[in-house]
């Protein structure tokens, strides 16, 4: 048994099974920390997804991929034409950041608009669900506040080659599970 | 093959330790360990894991919050979510903060409660609390042993400073001997107070 001659699981081998039970917290303390931070973010920001990366150039000049972006949604604060939102459509897996060209609001509080990309020459209905003309409030992720440029660049990466992300996910679950403290 | 030859093949409890000798925090848990086996293994004293126990229940409340905030934030997404979440994020963080203060306030470095039980059942325990401190970029490995008595209910400390090269060679291999023979003096020093009074 191959296993069994390996030096570096000799940490393991000398945990008793409270210590292998703390060694599995910690990577669940880990992986917990990051995930509470992200709700963390989504309660205070009123986002589902607080922190988006450009994907496409379609933004450009504002926005370059690999743009990390920060989104807040709340839901007092009105869409205008000219703010720049990320949104959700059916069938589509990615949000999309775009700018707003036009809004059209009724009394009754419900919102109808129209969005564009900079450097795309048409408007997205053609990006939209088939035979869906306007966007409403439901659709919205959230509206860009702020953006780090090129950081996420290492996400695109990851997006790109789905092989090297779980290579690097498995290599630094098992460090942690292996290392002791 | 029976699950207990398994774990007879798994466990290496009389190979040689041997550890990166860079690595401060390899070099003080294989030494932490050694004065385990000491007092549990040779001299019989009953380990007592309370302290351990009290961060494996912090731990598994918090990580419970989260995996609870993932679950329920998946069943009802985002907006529905929210109060749930508010609650599970703050219950982490509180909880990270209560484990903080509890290894720097309560544990202070003590990796083993080790009881001395009186024969005949009468008498209190005689309590042996060991903990440890080796400084980043430091060789002197810090150890220091309260004793309280049961009996007279006195309270008692001792401690060795010494650096690690004493016990690991250059390939960084623990001489145990050199360990235990160290701990030894310290214990009988602890115990022979106890009989001059």
């Amino acid at each position: 048994m191959a296993l069994f001659e390996m030096d570096f699981l000799d940490d393991v081998r000398r945990m008793n099974k409270r210590q292998l039970y703390y060694q599995v917290l910690n990577f669940a303390m880990i992986v917990s920390s990051a995930l509470m931070i992200w709700k963390g973010l989504m309660v205070v920001t009123g986002s589902e997804s607080p922190i988006v990366v450009v994907l496409s150039g379609s933004m450009e000049p504002a926005f370059y991929r690999g743009d990390l972006l920060f989104l807040t949604n709340y839901k007092d604060e009105p869409i205008r034409a000219g703010d720049i939102v990320v949104f959700k459509v059916e069938g589509r897996d990615i949000p999309i950041v775009h700018r707003v060209l036009k809004v059209h609001e009724k009394k009754n509080g419900s919102v109808k608009f129209l969005t564009k990309g900079d450097n795309n020459s048409v408007d997205d209905r053609g990006l939209y669900a088939p035979g869906q003309l306007w966007l409403q409030k439901k659709d919205v992720v959230g509206r860009a506040r702020g953006f780090v440029p090129y950081v996420g660049i290492v996400t695109i990466l990851m997006n790109d080659y789905p092989k090297l992300k779980y290579a690097i996910l498995v290599c630094l679950g098992l460090f942690v599970l292996i290392h002791r403290e | 093959m029976s699950s207990r030859n398994v774990l007879y093949k798994w466990s290496i409890d009389d190979k040689p330790v041997k550890v990166d000798k860079w690595d401060g925090t390899a070099l003080k848990n294989s030494l932490d360990d050694s004065a385990k086996k000491v007092l549990v293994d040779k001299m019989g004293f009953i380990e007592s894991h309370h302290l351990m126990d009290g961060r494996l229940i912090i731990c598994t409340i918090a990580v419970a919050f989260a995996m609870f905030a993932l679950v329920w934030d998946y069943l009802k997404p985002f907006p529905l979510s929210r109060p749930i979440l508010i609650i599970c994020v703050l219950a982490y963080f509180i909880l990270m903060a209560i484990l903080t203060v509890y290894t720097s306030y309560r544990e202070k470095g003590i990796f083993l409660v080790a009881l001395d039980k009186d024969a005949a059942g009468v008498d209190p325990d005689n309590v042996w609390t060991v903990s440890s401190y080796l400084k980043k970029y430091d060789d002197i490995y810090h150890l220091i042993i309260d004793y309280k008595d049961g009996k007279k209910r006195g309270l008692r400390t001792a401690n060795f400073k010494h650096s690690v090269a004493k016990f690991f060679d250059d390939n960084g291999v623990l001489s145990y001997e050199i360990y235990e023979n160290e701990l030894k003096l310290l214990i009988n020093s602890l115990m022979s107070e106890k009989k001059d009074k």
